[in-house]
Parts: C-alpha cells; structure tokens; sequence
C-alpha cells in the first residue's frame, strides 16, 4: 500500500521539477525525488524479501540522495550564474504539456501493454511518464546542469520502471550503472565548470559555434 | 546464408583465364623494367620501395581477378586491384591534380562495383553459391526480367572500368596522374580486366539471351569510339590524349565483342567466334601498342618535365629512341600496315562485312553503319597521331625545356624496344596468333569445335563455308612499293653529301618556333567539323594603347567537356543540393537534438498502435 503512495509522490515531485524556476529548487526537487525513489525500493525490497535490493536502496540513499545533489548545489554556488533556470516554456504550459505526457504513457499503456493488473499499468504509465518528463526537462531548460538533472530524473524512471515490474535488474547490472550515473555526473559537472570559465555562460542555446 | 563462407576457391585454367594472364604478364615485364630508370632521380628511395610494394601487389590482384572461380572472391580482389591503382593514381601525393583524380576515380570505379555487388547478389540469390560452374548452371532458370536486369548491371559496373562512354570520365583524369609505367599498365591491362568480367559473367556464365544486349553494347562501343578519338585530338596534353585513345581502343574491342553476341543470337556461330577471337586480338594488340605509347610519354616527361605538347617539339634528333618507338606505336595504333593494329581492325572490319553479308535487312544497315563508325574512328586516330608525334617530335623546340631534352636511360629505352618488337611480332605472326585465339574464343563461346575453321594464308581468310574474304592483296603490294621506294632513294640519296641548312623560309627571314604549326591550329579543321559535339567556345582579351595601336592580344580557344557539364555537373550539383537542405537538420543546437529523440518517442507512442 506504501508503494502506491510512495509513487504518487514521485510522480508529483516530478510535477514540481518542472514548474520551479531556480536551480537550487530543481536540486532540491531532484533529492526529494531520490528519496522517495529509496523508499519505494526499501518497501519492495521489504515485500519481495530480498537482501540485494537492501543494498541497491543503500547506494540510491548513498548517492543520489546525498553526494549528487550536493555535488551540483557545490557547482552551483561555485559558478556562480544567475539561479534562473532560462525557462524555453513558462511553468504554466510546461505543466500543461507534462499533463499531456502523462495521459500520453497512460494511453500508451492501456492500449499497448499488455498489461492483466491494473495497478501494475498504472506504475508503468508512471514510470514512463517519469522518463519522459526528464527529457522534457532537458529540452526546454537553458542552463547546462538542467540538462545533467533531466538525465538524472529520466535515470531515477528507469530504475523505477526495472525495480516495480522485473523487481530490479541483476545485481551487478545495477552496481555498474550506479558507478556510471555518479562518474558521469562527476565530470559533466566538471565541464559545466570549465565551460563557465571559459564563455562566462552555461546557456546550452548559445554553444553553437562548432556546428559544421 | 551459412555457407556464404563456406568458400571453395580454386583457379580457372580455361583458355580466357590464360588468355589475360599472358596479357598481363606480357605488358608488366617492360613495365617493371622501365621504372627501374624512370623513378630512379624522380623520386625518393622510400617513394621507390613504395611503389614496388604496389606495383607487385597490383600485378597480383590483376592476376587473381582474371583467375578466381568464385564471384566473391572476385569481387574482393576487383576492390583490391581498384583500391591499390588508386595509391598509385595518387602516388605524387604533394600535387593537388592527382588528389583530385584520385578521388574521381574512386569514386566511380566504387559506383561501379556498386552495380556489380548488386548484380552478384542477385546471382546468388538465385543460384545460392558464388561458385561460377554453380552460377552457370543456375542461370538457365532465372527469369528474363532479372537477366536482363543482372545484364545492365554488369554493363554498367564493368562498362565504368572500362570506360564506356559516358562513364569514361575517370579515364582521361587518373591515367595521366600515375606514374608513366602505370599508366601504361592502368590502360594497358586494368581496364582490360573489365572486358575479361563482360565476357565471363556476360557470356560465359550468364549466357546471351536477348538480341538487344549484343545490340546496345554494339551502339555504346560506337560512340565510345568516336567520342574517345574526337577528345583525344582535341587534347594536347600526351598523356591524357593517350587515355583518349583508351577509351576508342575499348570500344573498339567491344565492337568486336558486341557483334560476336548478335551473331551467337542470330545462330551464326562460326562469326561468332571470329568477331570475338577479332576482338580479343584488338585487346591483345592495344595492351602492347598503349603500353608502348605511355611508356614513350613518360620518357618525353622524365626527359623534359612537361606533357603539353605545345612546349615540346623538335625531339627526334635529341631523343632518337624514343622517337622512333612512339612512331612504331603511332602507326601501330593508327591501323597501319604491316603493325598489329591493322590486323586486329581488319579483322574487326571482317566480321561486320560477313555480318552484313549473312544477316538481313535491318541487321545489314546496322553493322554497316558500326563498321563506318570504326573507319571513321580509324582516320581519325591516324590524324590525331599526325598531330601528336608531329607536335611533338619533329620541327624545333618550343621551350627551353624541349631544347634541353636528353635521351633517357638504358633500362627504359630496352623496355620501349621490347614493346616496339611485340607489335611487329603480333602484326607479322597473326596466323599463328589468330589460331590460337580462335580456341580460345570458341571455349569461351562453348561451341562445337569441328564445324568452325578458320586459316589465315598469306592473308587469305578460310571460313567453314568456304567463303574467302581476302585482304586486298593490293594493299599489301603498295606497301612493298612504298618501301622498296624508300630503300631505293636511301641507296640514291646516301651517296650525295647531306649539307646542314636552315629550313628553306619561303623569303621570309628568321623563321623561328613561335611560326610553327601548333597542335591547336592542327585540330582546328575537326574542331569546327565536329562543332555540333565539342560547342568550342573562345575568348579573346585586348589592351590597346589607342585605337590603331593593340599592344597585347590575347586568343584562348575552348571546348566544352560535354559530358562533365550536361551529365556529371547537374547530378553532382543536386547531391551537394539534397546534403545542404539535409544540414539545416543540424544547426548545433542541443535541445533541438534531443528534442529530435523527444519527438520520436512521442510518435510512437501514439502510433504505436499502428505498427
């Protein structure tokens, strides 16, 4: 019954990364994301009785509740640029298109999937609407950590997509892909960095002088 | 698909196997005997190792083509050979000429295996080996529409190495840029090869099946020949009028090849092997005399670093050799008599009268109309050898280069002997040659052996039926004439004293080299004759002091490429058209790109009730 609430919340702190506007919000939105995505994971791990997805709700704790979101508040005081987002869609129609997406993947669900539960159509619809949100983030946000963060909430979909339907992927699987998600935060800090001491910006729309 | 590898590679020992390997390796020895001098000096020791390594590896790969009993294998030692004589067309890799031939050829010779993978894989799909005896064996079934279709492609694939009109426009860019012993192999052999891939898979493997298909290579090998003898008078750079002649000397060959298929469709066999055993003589014939003739080239280039003939001049008495083995390749591919080229195209003549003899009404006009094509190309191949040993060798020197000219080294002037010999031997031991040939055109065509005789006695042509076509004995009596005449002044005249002497100058005073006639004003009366192909253009730039004073004149005269303008121009024009309207794809806007995944996966989820 938790996981059900657990996911709403995920799905309406989803809403928020998108109506907010400054950037430590959308960091703060993403935490509050990762945290509730170690809940759903401790109470399946706690259902499905099973020692290993202890572990994988351990290092989402580890790193996505407390080292990355620290790691790009870090970069974001260091830059110092302007908080503003650069919206390309103000919040009122962004929500309306994240509205849209979410009854898209529910159409997609119910009409595809071949789904016998409701309530595990339901999750998919919400996983996917999850991921396509993220990518909705990173198209229609300027500054260059917005695009890391749409990468990261897409990431927390699809760990939520493998944990609620194949109850998560093998154990190996997901310790490299947590490995990845951290080192390739890491260094896309790293150029967001190098990239603010080199153009005194970090507007994506403007980095367009290596075009062929 | 599990037995595409399962390869069963062995080599084909038939007599058109033999055939191109003796062609090959005839025209390869003077060549590798004749870099010995030319690199030497021109180019670095590493540049030397370097081309050995190419040049042996494009020997092989040549040998390999014409031996290999399975069209994969095949087709990876075609990409091979064509791969490597492309390093060889770039081997002067500092000039920008070369790079840009280069790449003209690689890409169409690459357009042109293109056709011939698909050509390959749809044998394949039919026969289900890439074996040749599987391949034949299979092609009886196969039906008429992709016959035919397997038939244009490989017209198309083999026809662009070959260089038929209007797919020759490599030839005359990337045979000139090569080394001189290349090139001479390039054209003497390489693109023989594509001839060796029309009769193999044409004929051999795939089988006639349609009277059209002898007809339109009989049209193409027509126009490749008056349009390849035409460029090449208009041309004045040596190398690159030579690479004309290639592609009238192919389609020559191909005239031969063609009518021996309308024949074999028309079930006149003994012809049949006799236009092709013509045919194959002519092959023969031009890897000799073009290998000669570039091998001269490069002599004349290495002696005076330039190819323009209109710099050139007054070389017989400086380089006496080279001289003289240019002459005996000009005749020889004038058609002259007693050289091999006259016997080939004589031969060639030959099969279209008796075509013209035996067929009927339609048939009559059309091989008469080929076999005027072929007199006309042969004048003007003679004129344009005129222009260029005249231009070139006789009269005074142009340029201080030409003044300067010195005859070249030992191991490039045996080379050009060796050559030199080879046409008086093919021209004068035609009977012994054409027998042999014969067989080999007869295995090729797969017929019945006893029936079909040929015999050439004292240029008398002995056909099964009894029909005798007889070279004008007159003809040969001229020649006679001409020569004992010649011995006989020699004998007159050697007894009086030669004095040295200026040119007799009409009155005029001074007559130097600028008064000479250039190969410009030579080509001048075709230029205008053929005015309706060539549209010469020109340009003409005065600066004048005052109105009755012109201190400089300028006068350009110009043709235009007819084929690189209506043809090659628009269809490249609309590729680089379609890549630039396809970049505005990519303005280097990153949330366009992803909005680009964005917008794909929304699709399908909408529609992906629909798939």
């Amino acid at each position: 019954m938790y996981n059900y609430i657990f996911l709403i919340s995920i799905l309406l702190i989803t809403y928020y990364m998108v109506i907010v506007k400054r950037l430590p919000a959308l960091v703060g939105g993403f935490r509050l994301q990762s945290l509730f995505l170690f809940l759903t994971t401790v109470s399946f791990a706690f259902e499905l009785k099973e020692a290993a997805l202890y572990i994988v709700a351990i290092l989402i704790f580890v790193l996505k509740v407390i080292l990355i979101p620290n790691f790009l508040a870090g970069i974001t005081k260091k830059i110092q640029v302007n908080e503003n987002l650069g919206l390309l869609l103000n919040p009122q129609l962004s929500i309306l298109v994240a509205l849209i997406l979410t009854y898209l993947s529910y159409l997609f669900t119910f009409n595809v999937m071949p789904f016998t539960d409701k309530m595990q159509s339901v999750t998919f619809a919400l996983t996917l609407c999850v991921i396509l949100i993220g990518l909705f983030i990173m198209i229609f946000r300027l500054k260059a950590i917005t695009q890391i963060i749409g990468l990261l909430v897409m990431e927390n979909g699809l760990f939520l997509l493998a944990v609620t339907m194949c109850r998560g992927m093998p154990f190996l699987v997901e310790i490299s892909i947590f490995l990845d998600v951290f080192i390739s935060v890491i260094i896309l800090g790293i150029f967001v960095y190098r990239i603010n001491t080199l153009f005194t910006h970090i507007d994506v729309n403007k980095l367009t002088n290596l075009r062929g | 698909m599990a037995n595409i590898f399962n390869l069963h590679v062995g080599f084909l020992r038939d007599g058109l196997s033999l055939f191109f390997v003796s062609t090959i390796l005839l025209i390869s020895l003077p060549s590798a005997t004749y870099s010995l001098g030319y690199l030497k000096g021109h180019y670095s020791k590493g540049k030397i190792i370097y081309n050995w390594v190419l040049f042996v590896l494009f020997i092989i790969s040549m040998l390999l083509v014409v031996t290999v009993n399975n069209a994969l294998v095949f087709l990876i030692c075609w990409e091979s050979m064509s791969l490597i004589s492309y390093f060889l067309v770039i081997f002067d890799e500092k000039s920008e000429k070369s790079i840009s031939a280069g790449t003209v050829y690689v890409v169409m010779t690459h357009i042109g295996t293109a056709f011939i993978i698909a050509a390959f894989l749809i044998l394949y799909n039919h026969a289900g080996s890439f074996d040749f005896n599987v391949l034949r064996i299979n092609a009886d079934t196969l039906s008429a529409g992709a016959r035919n279709l397997v038939f244009l492609f490989l017209l198309i694939g083999f026809g662009t190495k070959a260089g038929i009109v209007p797919l020759h426009i490599w030839l005359p860019l990337a045979h000139p840029q090569a080394p001189s012993h290349i090139s001479s192999l390039m054209s003497g052999v390489m693109i023989k090869t594509a001839i060796y891939g029309i009769i193999r898979f044409v004929i051999c493997i795939l089988g006639v099946s349609s009277l059209w298909w002898g007809n339109l290579i009989l049209v193409l090998a027509a126009i490749s020949c008056i349009v390849g003898v035409i460029c090449a008078l208009m041309e004045h750079d040596l190398k690159k009028l030579l690479a004309y002649h290639s592609v009238e000397n192919i389609g020559i060959i191909l005239l031969g090849l063609g009518v021996s298929m309308i024949f074999l469709k028309l079930n006149l066999p003994v012809l049949a092997v006799f236009s092709l055993a013509a045919g194959l003589y002519h092959l023969i014939n031009h890897a000799i005399f073009k290998g000669l003739l570039f091998l001269c080239a490069g002599s004349v280039y290495k002696a005076t670093g330039t190819r323009d003939i209109e710099k050139l001049g007054g070389l017989i008495k400086k380089m006496p050799y080279t001289s003289a083995a240019f002459l005996v390749g000009a005749v020889a591919i004038s058609a002259l008599p007693p050289l091999n080229g006259f016997v080939s195209e004589w031969l060639t003549f030959q099969a279209f009268f008796q075509g013209a003899l035996s067929t009927t009404a339609g048939m009559k006009v059309f091989l008469s109309l080929s076999a005027a094509a072929l007199a006309l190309t042969s004048g003007l191949a003679a004129a344009c050898f005129v222009k260029a040993f005249g231009v070139t060798f006789l009269a005074m020197p142009r340029s201080a280069k030409a003044r300067e000219a010195v005859e070249v080294s030992f191991s490039m002037k045996v080379s050009m002997c060796f050559l030199g010999i080879l046409t008086f031997v093919f021209g004068l031991g035609c009977v012994i040659i054409f027998k042999n040939l014969v067989v080999v055109s007869k295995n090729v065509l797969g017929l019945e052996t006893l029936n079909v005789n040929f015999s050439l006695n004292n240029f008398i042509l002995i056909t099964a039926n009894n029909s005798t076509v007889s070279l004008p004995a007159v003809a040969l009596v001229l020649v006679l004439c001409v020569i004992a005449t010649a011995i006989l002044l020699f004998v007159l005249a050697g007894a009086r004293k030669a004095r040295q002497y200026d040119t007799w100058d009409c009155g005029y005073y001074n007559l130097g080299a600028r008064n000479e006639y250039s190969a410009t004003a030579f080509s001048k009366p075709f230029r205008v004759a053929f005015s309706f192909f060539l549209l010469p253009y020109r340009k003409t730039e005065k600066i004048r002091e005052s109105f009755y004073h012109v201190k400089t004149f300028k006068y350009e005269t110009f043709t235009t490429p007819i084929f690189r303008k209506y043809i090659y121009a628009p269809l490249l024009g609309g590729i680089f058209g379609l890549a630039r309207f396809m970049r505005r794809l990519q303005p280097g806007s990153i949330h366009l790109y992803i909005s680009y995944i964005f917008i794909t996966i929304i699709a399908l989820i909408v529609f992906m009730k629909k798939f």
